[in-house]
């Protein structure tokens, strides 16, 4: 088991070194910084001197060390477009983020799966075909559009919620929360949804398929033989026996919502991290960049460790192979 | 700490006069910092106008006009400037405002280290008189000077230096980055970077409040969709820009109104004075033809300007004869007109040149710097197709292209110029004069044009006290560069604001908000 772990995470250090490598050969490419930061009546002083100080006339192997080693402190450098700690920036942008996708994962996980089990139930049904051919919108159109459309009749047209931010926020400590107000609240509605639909009906349509499966199957068929209440049989035996794989899913998508949420943040001008990375690219601040990259392939990498550690205690095939190994 | 609840708002608002208005506005940009001399770029200094005050500034129409100067004369035969300096001024946090803040903020804001630095190039030396007196040296007579420094603005030294803030930090940030104490009529309440920045009327501001503002929210709003719809729902009051594409739509809504106007800024098409060879295109490795200064004509004559503005432009331009607008000073009215669009005389000079089968080369273009830019290099490229001159379009964000146009990349490229002292001399001393790293001159003269005559000229200008002299030397320069067609003007780029129909403002040419002129019905 030990050396299955400590076998897992130097695999992950690994992954995270290489996505730092090509994030930093990237940047080269994403252009150059010193344009945005000098106004413009600079000389050509100027930029030379400002290029060494950030040290970007070196070749980007040496930057990429010079991250790292900072990293390894939690040192992760001054943001070029604020001037402050890029640690600093993100502990700020965080909470709007992680928010924002924990009410997404919870629309999507719940609706998902009552909308799959109600689909599968009442398979010939008018309503669950209405819901099955809507739920194509959600899996077919790109964020923005929804985003925008969303913005368009909620706040335009109906004037019922905000078409962008965060409404009041309250500080709890260093964590911003946007759940304690009303507006807060109401800023949450839209966003959410957007940046959740894809992700419900993905669970939708995976619970429903596996629902669809289970109900075939012989134990409930024998289970309906016993005369219990359909109840009992979709509810108890059946969706139990289809969370397994949604499970997994969930928790792979659950990376996906936060890293995804740049989208969603970029239309609804939602103060999280993904805006700051877009925000970072436009003006080529590197630091900020590298280190958003890196935090997200972090998160990706131990949900995936996570995953593995899972699957290695529920199936015991796994344990005899790392015996043998 | 940022929880305002609605009790509290409606209490205030009760509690003020009939009139008073709560403000919201967004922009593209946040400004990047609150340090008044960390950072020259039109953002930042627009936003901090209203926070902080030079010893001058400008009016709604654009004329320089006394604010913490009460007046100034040329000291001897153009020595300098002596200020007298406005009694009774306080800062936001209550201390005096004196000759002292002044020497102090030109310290800060000519350091080295200072973004703002270029501004006191010409200046020699800063002396106290007494403490509402204060002299300017200049290096030699300089009589736009008063002029030029409208932005440089006055910091209270005792503040800066109790917080560890005197002189600007741009990379690493200080005390004044995030908070800000100047004499302005706003003074900050709340900034959050990237977030929202709140504003208060400064209850003690020295001059007579004209708006009816009690709070003033900005907030950065990238998406431009977005901006749109929070306008129209009326989640803000104010934005800038409005998309050109979406001003006509929104003209005709009942609950916003669009404010147009001419930027300061021209944009023009720019060529390689000194390259021997083409670059890209079919003809790369060929003899520079834009050497020739006819074929640079025929490009102004193939380019049939009302016909950009008409279409890209929806209307909202004007065409450019000269590097800098009609609302700038020293702007030659005696060279009003741009070379007239005319095929066919393009087509005889190119002849002339030698190039009457045409060549092929490579346009450089930005794609997110100025309005629709990507949009007008592609009309640029069908026109000059026409005269039988293929240009290869390469466009790119603005943070890959200064770069390549530095690398000498191109066969020929966009550039907008907003003169920042609003005067003619400006785009002359950057984009004209030969370039010459040691005195600042030509540094954004891409191509390396070289005029003897001009830089002859340059300094003669800039030291000319007599206005009749001195604009007779810049109809002199603007003459050369029409002749030489150094560049080819091709329009002045508009400003397009969208506001609520309650909101009356004052749209200035060089983009700047200015909340004291703002008024909530």
């Amino acid at each position: 088991m030990l050396a299955y772990i400590i076998r897992r995470v130097f695999q992950s250090v690994i992954v995270l070194l290489v996505v730092g490598l090509v994030a930093f050969s990237m940047f080269r490419f994403v252009g150059d910084p010193i344009d945005n930061m000098l106004g413009q009546e600079r000389t050509q002083a100027d930029i030379d001197r400002l290029r060494t100080e950030l040290g970007l006339d070196k070749p980007f192997p040496v930057q990429y060390f010079k991250f790292l080693q900072g990293a390894v402190e939690g040192n992760f450098g001054v943001s070029y477009r604020q001037g402050r700690p890029v640690s600093t920036i993100i502990a700020e942008r965080a909470p709007a983020t992680l928010e924002l996708a924990a009410v997404s994962g919870f629309l999507a996980i719940t609706l998902g799966i009552a909308l799959g089990v109600f689909t599968a139930i009442r398979r010939q049904g008018f309503a669950a075909n209405a819901i099955m051919t809507v739920s194509l919108i959600g899996v077919s159109l790109p964020t923005f559009l929804i985003g925008i459309l969303l913005i368009y009749i909620f706040s335009v047209e109906l004037d019922l919620l905000p078409s962008f931010g965060r409404g009041e926020t309250v500080k709890i400590g260093n964590w911003s929360t946007g759940f304690l107000t009303a507006s807060g609240l109401k800023a949450l509605i839209l966003p959410a949804i957007t940046l959740g639909l894809y992700q419900m009906t993905l669970i939708m349509r995976l619970v429903r398929s596996e629902m669809l499966e289970v109900l075939r199957a012989d134990y409930v068929r024998f289970a309906r033989a016993r005369g219990l209440t359909d109840r009992v049989i979709n509810f108890r035996h059946a969706l139990k026996n289809t969370l397994v794989p949604v499970i997994t899913v969930t928790g792979l998508q659950l990376g996906s919502i936060i890293a995804f949420a740049i989208i969603t943040e970029t239309v609804f001008q939602w103060p999280g991290v993904g805006l700051l990375f877009i925000n970072a690219i436009q003006f080529v601040d590197i630091p900020v960049m590298a280190a958003y990259l890196m935090l997200i392939s972090v998160m990706f990498v131990s949900i995936n460790l996570i995953v593995d550690l899972l699957y290695y205690a529920i199936d015991p095939r796994l344990r005899i192979d790392g015996r043998t190994a | 700490m940022f929880l305002r609840s609605s009790a509290i708002g409606l209490v205030l608002l009760a509690a003020t006069a009939a009139q008073a208005a709560d403000f919201k506005w967004a922009s593209t940009t946040d400004p990047q910092t609150l340090d008044p001399h960390a950072v020259n770029s039109a953002p930042v200094l627009g936003f901090l106008n209203n926070v902080y005050e030079g010893l001058v500034r400008r009016n709604q129409d654009m004329a320089v006009e006394p604010a913490l100067a009460v007046s100034w004369e040329p000291i001897g035969d153009g020595e300098g400037w002596r200020f007298n300096l406005r009694e009774g001024v306080t800062f936001h946090d209550g201390s005096d405002f004196t000759a002292e803040d002044v020497l102090f903020s030109y310290e800060r804001a000519s350091n080295e280290v200072a973004d703002t630095n270029s501004w006191f190039a010409p200046v020699k030396e800063v002396k106290i008189v007494d403490d509402y007196t204060i002299d300017i040296l200049t290096h030699g007579p300089n009589p736009i000077f008063p002029g030029s420094i409208a932005n440089w603005m006055i910091m209270d030294s005792g503040w800066a230096e109790a917080n560890a803030a005197a002189l600007p930090d741009k990379d690493n940030g200080n005390y004044a980055t995030l908070n800000a104490n100047g004499t302005g009529a706003f003074r900050v309440t709340a900034r959050e970077p990237g977030l929202r920045t709140v504003l208060e009327p400064f209850e003690g501001w020295w001059d007579d409040a004209t708006h009816n503002i009690t709070q003033a929210e900005f907030t950065p709003i990238q998406n431009p969709a977005t901006a749109v719809a929070a306008l129209l729902s009326g989640d803000v009051d104010m934005i800038n820009p409005v998309p050109i594409q979406d001003a006509a739509r929104l003209k005709e809504s009942d609950e916003v109104e669009i404010i147009q106007g001419i930027e300061a800024r021209v944009i023009m098409l720019g060529f390689p004075h000194e390259a021997e060879a083409l670059k890209y295109g079919g003809d790369a490795g060929q003899p520079n033809p834009f050497k020739d200064v006819r074929v640079r004509q025929a490009v102004a004559h193939a380019i049939n300007v009302p016909a950009i503005l008409a279409t890209i432009m929806r209307g909202n331009a004007e065409e450019a004869s000269q590097l800098v607008s009609p609302a700038m000073s020293g702007y030659s009215a005696a060279h009003a007109d741009r070379r007239a669009f005319d095929v066919d005389k393009a087509k005889a000079l190119l002849d002339e040149a030698g190039y009457a089968n045409g060549f092929s080369f490579g346009l450089k273009c930005p794609n997110d710097r100025y309005l629709n830019d990507e949009a007008v290099c592609q009309a640029v490229v069908s026109m000059l197709a026409q005269i039988g001159i293929t240009a290869e379009l390469d466009a790119m964000p603005v943070r890959n292209y200064w770069p390549e146009l530095r690398e000498d990349n191109y066969d020929m490229y966009l550039l907008g110029w907003s003169p920042g002292t609003f005067d003619a001399e400006h785009p002359i001393r950057f984009l004209v004069t030969t370039p010459n790293p040691d005195k600042k001159l030509g540094s954004w003269n891409f191509g390396g044009f070289s005029n003897a005559r001009v830089d002859e000229l340059l300094p003669l200008i800039q030291a000319e006290l007599d206005a009749g002299k001195r604009q007779a030397m810049l109809d002199e320069v603007t003459q050369i560069i029409q002749d030489e067609q150094t560049y080819v003007p091709l329009y002045v780029q508009p400003l397009v604001w969208g506001t609520r129909n309650n909101v009356a403002l004052t749209q200035r040419p060089d983009n700047f908000f200015i909340l004291r002129w703002v008024n909530v019905n």
